[in-house]
């Protein structure tokens, strides 16, 4: 290509970056300039396409990354497989996580039909908050690779535009057999905040400090069925129907021993090492639990028909 | 740095086979890498769940608070210690009078002596459930340790073919050792299993001594959840 040609093709697209953004530029003044700059100045071809669009940009007063963000295709959360890459996508926020750090301003995952994805909102990026369960346009959001995982990061030159359409999530139903194997930190008789719900750590809430709580009772634990393992929680009518305790007799429990542990170890006492059958959803890292119950089978015909099996194995 | 690992899945195998598993397996030079025992069927085993009898309880040396239990399944009797860095465990076990049915997960240990090897299991968890459980655990394990068989004969994947190099089983000694569990859940009368170097109480205590068999520090891998 020769730099006539060169030239020919820089003018079309900079008009073209113009145009999207409203903006009519005049392609006869833009080649002159690069002209100007290419044949008569001999400058690198790049440099002079860069202080157009930098002439430009000031000449109309608008920001270089609005210009150039203006095109990040619109993709669907599957069509995501590389970081730092521009895009813009039509999601629904599935869930919002407490903000480990105050360089975030929201944190979680948004869903389309395709899949799931974590999502980081920046304070720097000062956007308005975005609620779960609403879909919004992230426009100009920027792929990312985080701890070996792909998200998207929203800052200053991205938008979020809540759009009134109903985005479908991918079915994400499970269900499970499998002994409950770990009853981790956080479960039995928990404190919330008053304001956000969010759980107590230490009597302090992440978001409001020391503040008026309440109780609740839950189990996260994980169920393993020997091929995989699923993080589930258990909320208080689960416990109840598993193992009839409910908020109340929790606190009788706690009270008489005056010790909120006291729950927590009849907690593990009455369900670690059992088989429970589950149904839920996935969700990011959690199978939120939907239907539980304890596994009850009749085995006879089962291990009859294994047992044949066996006899059938030596003659593959 | 530190990265979260994926948590380990509890292997389902029978004692018999477990006690017959010597080969480990690292798989960096990393300490905090996962170790893994390859079982004769190829399960590959860095944590194990457990359902069975807890025959005893006893602490190695008085007041060490360090316990070594036995856990008996229909095929064999898996051996266990449970020291203060597994306190779930250790509180459980101090309340719990054997014989009793127990569940236990457990991260898999090996001890290594001059010419003998044991494998071990370090229960993180252990709570007294009831036989329905305890006959579900034994079909489990009997199905998954089918399906282990069935890959043998296949000669399929990598831990399948590291097996046949490393122990060269006789797979019709592990199909009857299906057979005698899955008998015990039809309440017939089953010939026991031939005692093959079943360890010896007094063997045991040897061993012991041997190697000094210490507790252990916590392991990192807990914490984090793997």
């Amino acid at each position: 290509m020769n730099k006539r040609e060169k030239i020919l093709e820089f003018t079309e697209d900079i008009v073209r970056k113009f145009k999207n953004l409203g903006i009519n530029v005049d392609p006869n003044s833009v080649r002159k300039r690069l002209e100007l700059l290419i044949l008569e100045f001999k400058v690198p071809e790049n440099e002079a396409y860069r202080t157009v669009i930098n002439y430009l940009t000031k000449e109309y007063d608008i920001s270089k990354e609005k210009l150039l963000l203006k095109e990040s295709p619109l993709v669907k959360i599957e069509d995501i497989t590389m970081p730092d890459t521009w895009i813009s996508l039509k999601a629904k926020v599935v869930q919002l996580w407490d903000p480990t750090s105050p360089n975030v301003s929201q944190v979680g995952l948004i869903g389309d039909e395709t899949g799931i994805i974590k999502f980081v909102i920046w304070s720097k990026a000062k956007k308005r908050d975005v609620e779960e369960g609403k879909c919004y346009l992230f426009k100009n959001v920027v792929t990312d690779s985080f701890g070996g995982r792909l998200q998207i990061n929203v800052n200053r030159n991205s938008e979020i535009i809540e759009i009134d359409e109903d985005i479908e999530l991918p079915k994400k139903d499970i269900s499970a057999i499998g002994a409950l194997v770990a009853i981790q930190q956080g479960s039995g008789l928990i404190q919330r905040c008053s304001i956000c719900k969010r759980a107590m750590s230490s009597g302090v809430c992440p978001i409001h400090g020391p503040i008026k709580t309440y109780d609740d009772l839950r189990v996260k634990g994980v169920i393993d069925d020997g091929e995989n393992v699923y993080e589930i929680i258990l909320n208080e009518e689960n416990i109840k129907k598993l193992i009839g305790m409910d908020i109340n007799t929790a606190k009788k429990i706690a009270e008489e021993n005056l010790d909120r542990n006291a729950v927590l170890a009849e907690l593990k006492n009455k369900l670690l090492g059992r088989y429970l059958e589950i149904k839920g959803t996935k969700s990011g890292r959690y199978l939120l639990v939907k239907d539980v119950r304890f596994l009850d089978i009749d085995l006879g015909d089962k291990v009859e028909k294994l047992i044949k099996e066996i006899d059938t194995l030596s003659g593959v | 740095m530190i990265s979260l690992r994926k948590r380990e899945v509890a292997k389902r195998v029978f004692a018999y086979e477990f006690n017959n598993s010597t080969h480990k397996i690292r798989e960096s030079n990393d300490d905090r890498a996962p170790i893994y025992v390859l079982t004769p069927t190829g399960a590959r085993c860095n944590r194990v769940f457990v359902v069975g009898v807890l025959l005893e309880r006893e602490e190695t040396r008085p007041d060490s608070d360090f316990w070594r239990i036995r856990i008996s399944d229909p095929t064999g009797v898996f051996i266990g210690f449970i020291g203060k860095f597994q306190p779930d465990a250790l509180s459980s076990i101090l309340q719990i009078e054997p014989p009793e049915i127990v569940a236990t997960v457990g991260k898999v240990r090996v001890f290594e002596g001059q010419n003998r090897k044991i494998v071990t299991i370090r229960p993180e968890s252990i709570t007294i459930v009831n036989t329905a459980t305890r006959d579900y655990w034994i079909y489990e394990t009997a199905l998954k340790t089918i399906e282990r068989i069935k890959k043998m004969y296949e000669k399929s994947d990598e831990d399948v073919k590291l097996a046949w190099q490393v122990y060269n089983p006789d797979l019709k000694e592990y199909e009857k050792m299906v057979k005698t569990a899955l008998n015990s859940i039809r309440e017939r009368e089953v010939k026991p299993l031939e005692e093959k170097e079943e360890i010896s109480e007094e063997d045991f205590e040897k061993f012991e001594e041997e190697f000094e068999i210490e507790e252990e520090e916590w392991d990192i891998s807990d914490i984090l959840g793997s």
